[in-house]
């Protein structure tokens, strides 16, 4: 009988793989997914070739040399082109006026006329240089011997490594990345066991609208039956994963070297974290095999429950309220995991990843920021024993539930049939 | 071994009524076995307990002489009464489908597969899906389904419903032909013509209880109410002197008077004869059995009576 087990799980799987909605979305997430990731670096290449041209009139005669353009502001000295001059110019998107009082007065010296408005990077950006310039001439009024090394040794530039001092070697972690990937981890789990875990029960479903169900139960026992649809449903998903993730990590093997090689990178206290912490290669590893494991196990968990209501109702209709009843721990889950997150050594954290209706989703969010060994082992072993107690349990509620036609049970008869023999 | 199955006192009980309730049945191997009833009676409950699908809350079942085991199952074809196949599938991996789970390898399982589907001339549908099937079509594919691994024992419910005079006639001619291979039919209708044509033996189950089992032959003998029918050449009016309760008939094919008599009892037939050969020339004479109809209907009907419904 137990090769029965094995024809069923391969025709759920090849069923399912072979549907042309399973290859579009397949495809046509991760192409989602990318054109996220790149859409911000996009839109900023875009608006990057956008330089302003800055006319700048100095009466002061010193403050111009000073002002630094970069790549979206470009500063012009007019000489002698008057403001009204200036104005009627057309390649100029704005004109910076420094007036005869400005070291002394900036306030009242110093205006921009602008075509429009300028955005908050480039008007912050001028602020910033004319500041830097009056400064500069401001200090070297006082004729300070040696200023320019004076200021340079002065001069503080903070970047601040985190250590994870649980750990036994010192690596460089990122809170930022932790959070981001926790948040990604639980809402994936939450769209797997909704999606997947209801495709068990449609598929329970359409076996007794189909009538097909006693042919197969005439073969192969309810238990194999409902274990291989688990499995078999649970293979389409991890084959959606890998495809997913073989994607995404060809796209990211090319893209890190390259944002590892910017220039920001050695400058940005958490983006060289995140960089540390993906090239990572151990923590990475151990991270995604305890993740898989309380993936498979959140998913098995609530595929079985979601098993159970398919065996004990008729239809789709009849299985919505049964359904919603089955969610609300996994939306309880997800909603504690977030304040998880905040706090992930909390007592509340460690109950919440005990019990195995939210320890998968909360693992996922604590999982990041690193969890001892013993509470992910206590943590796994509960989930995967319920699992296999749920599914004996859910295989009695089984054997009576699908030969229940045309009855809508109430949770009560549900419990009573769990108990019969 | 005489008997391929048994089922001794057997009780199943639902939450709310008594499926079954001390039934027994003995199916002689190489025999086509009916199991008849009114709808509800729990037939389908005795089916899926010698299936091995439901357990029974009492008795046990044997097969071969051991008890009923999971692993018996390869040797059952079952074809419910209740049956459909996954629309989504096409036929032939469908078909591939039930024969693997009943054990076959999947060469063999295609090889023979095949050959059924020439047998019964639908091997166009191979490759199509199951939705595009019509109702008598996919029964054709469920027959097959049930009957491919060479069961000892085929269980049929039912199996008729839904199908054209024609196809009922090639799918009798197919069970039939199981039976001279060897099989087991076990058979379950409310079609008491075809129980006539093929059942060697009957159990009648009403309201859970097992009122009537034995050959089809015997329950018509002893059921009939010794009427019998006569033939013969002569004034039709000149039977009435016999002294007999005797009802004319028409004039039958070939030329002779009928007519039938009720007897009071079997003795009575020699004197009758005897009788009636005094006045007219006899062509034929043959008892008439009851119909399993009648004997249906009214076996049901004095059980009813005897056990009024419960609540």
């Amino acid at each position: 009988m137990k090769s029965g087990l094995s024809i069923v799980i391969m025709r759920e799987y090849l069923e399912r793989v072979k549907r042309k909605s399973f290859i579009i979305s397949t495809l046509v997430v991760p192409l989602l997914m990318i054109a996220m990731m790149f859409a911000p670096a996009l839109i900023m290449l875009f608006s990057e070739s956008e330089s302003k041209t800055v006319a700048v009139i100095d009466e002061t005669g010193i403050l111009a040399a000073r002002l630094k353009s970069n790549d979206e502001i470009k500063f012009v000295f007019t000489g002698d082109e008057s403001i009204d001059e200036a104005r009627t110019n057309d390649g100029y998107d704005a004109i910076l006026v420094l007036g005869s009082k400005a070291i002394e007065k900036p306030q009242d010296a110093v205006i921009l006329y602008s075509h429009g408005s300028l955005t908050m990077v480039s008007d912050s950006y001028i602020s910033g240089q004319v500041c830097d310039a009056i400064e500069d001439v401001r200090l070297k009024a006082y004729n300070i011997e040696n200023l320019e090394k004076i200021l340079r040794e002065v001069k503080v530039d903070i970047t601040m490594p985190i250590i994870d001092i649980d750990k036994e070697e010192d690596t460089a972690t990122s809170s930022v990345l932790s959070y981001i990937l926790a948040l990604v981890m639980d809402m994936m789990l939450y769209m797997f066991i909704l999606i997947y875990g209801q495709m068990v029960m449609t598929s329970i479903i359409e076996e007794k609208t189909n009538r097909v169900l006693e042919l197969v139960v005439s073969s192969v026992k309810p238990q194999w039956l409902m274990l291989g649809k688990i499995i078999g449903v649970g293979l389409v998903a991890i084959t959606q994963i890998l495809i997913w993730t073989g994607i995404l990590g060809l796209c990211s093997s090319f893209a890190l070297p390259m944002m590892a090689a910017m220039p920001e990178a050695a400058t940005e206290p958490e983006f060289a974290g995140i960089i540390a912490q993906l090239s990572d290669v151990g923590f990475i590893i151990s991270l995604a095999v305890y993740m898989l494991l309380f993936f498979i196990g959140g998913y098995l968990f609530y595929s079985a429950i979601f098993a159970a209501i398919g065996s004990a109702v008729d239809n789709i209709q009849d299985a919505s309220q049964l359904t919603s009843i089955a969610t609300m721990p996994v939306i309880i889950g997800i909603i504690a995991s977030m304040s998880v997150i905040n706090n992930p050594t909390s007592d509340m954290a460690f109950w919440l990843s005990v019990i195995p209706f939210t320890s998968p989703m909360t693992m996922m969010s604590r999982l990041p920021f690193g969890v001892p060994a013993w509470e992910i082992i206590v943590s796994l072993v509960v989930l995967y024993i319920s699992f296999m107690l749920l599914i004996w349990v859910c295989a009695k509620i089984y054997r009576v539930g699908i030969f229940m036609y045309g009855k809508k049970p109430t949770l009560v008869e549900i419990i009573r049939w769990a108990r019969y023999k | 071994m005489e008997n391929i199955i048994t089922a001794e006192h057997i009780t199943k009980d639902f939450t709310k009524h008594r499926a079954l309730d001390d039934v027994s049945i003995a199916v002689p191997r190489g025999k086509v076995y009916g199991l008849l009833g009114p709808n509800g009676a729990g037939k389908t409950t005795l089916i899926r307990i010698i299936n091995h699908i439901t357990a029974p809350d009492s008795g046990i079942v044997t097969f071969d002489g051991h008890t009923l085991t999971a692993d018996d199952v390869v040797r059952i074809g079952y074809l419910p009464e209740e049956r459909g196949l996954y629309k989504k599938m096409k036929v032939g991996e469908q078909a591939l489908f039930f024969a693997r789970l009943k054990g076959l390898k999947r060469r063999e399982a295609e090889a023979s597969l095949r050959q059924w589907f020439e047998r019964l001339d639908i091997s166009e549908w191979w490759d199509k899906k199951v939705e595009e099937l019509s109702k008598g079509m996919a029964q054709k594919v469920q027959f097959i389904v049930t009957v491919l691994h060479k069961p000892s024992l085929l269980i049929f419910d039912e199996p008729f419903s839904g199908f054209d005079p024609i196809n009922a006639g090639i799918l009798k001619h197919e069970i039939l032909k199981l039976r001279d291979e060897g099989a087991t039919v076990i058979f379950s209708t409310h079609n008491m013509a075809s129980v006539e044509e093929l059942c060697d033996e009957i159990t009648l189950i009403n309201r859970s209880r097992n009122i009537l089992s034995g050959p089809v032959r015997e329950i018509r003998e002893r059921f009939s109410d010794n009427r019998y029918e006569i033939c013969f050449a002569g004034a039709p009016d000149a039977l009435s002197n016999t002294g007999f309760d005797v009802k004319l008939g028409g004039i039958n094919p070939e030329g002779f008077a009928t007519a039938t008599v009720s007897l009071p009892d079997a003795s009575a037939v020699r004197p009758f004869l005897a009788a009636a050969n005094q006045e007219v020339a006899i062509n034929s004479f043959r008892c008439l059995l009851p119909s399993m109809d009648d004997i249906f209907v009214s076996a049901v009907n004095a059980s009813n009576q005897s056990q009024p419904e419960e609540q």
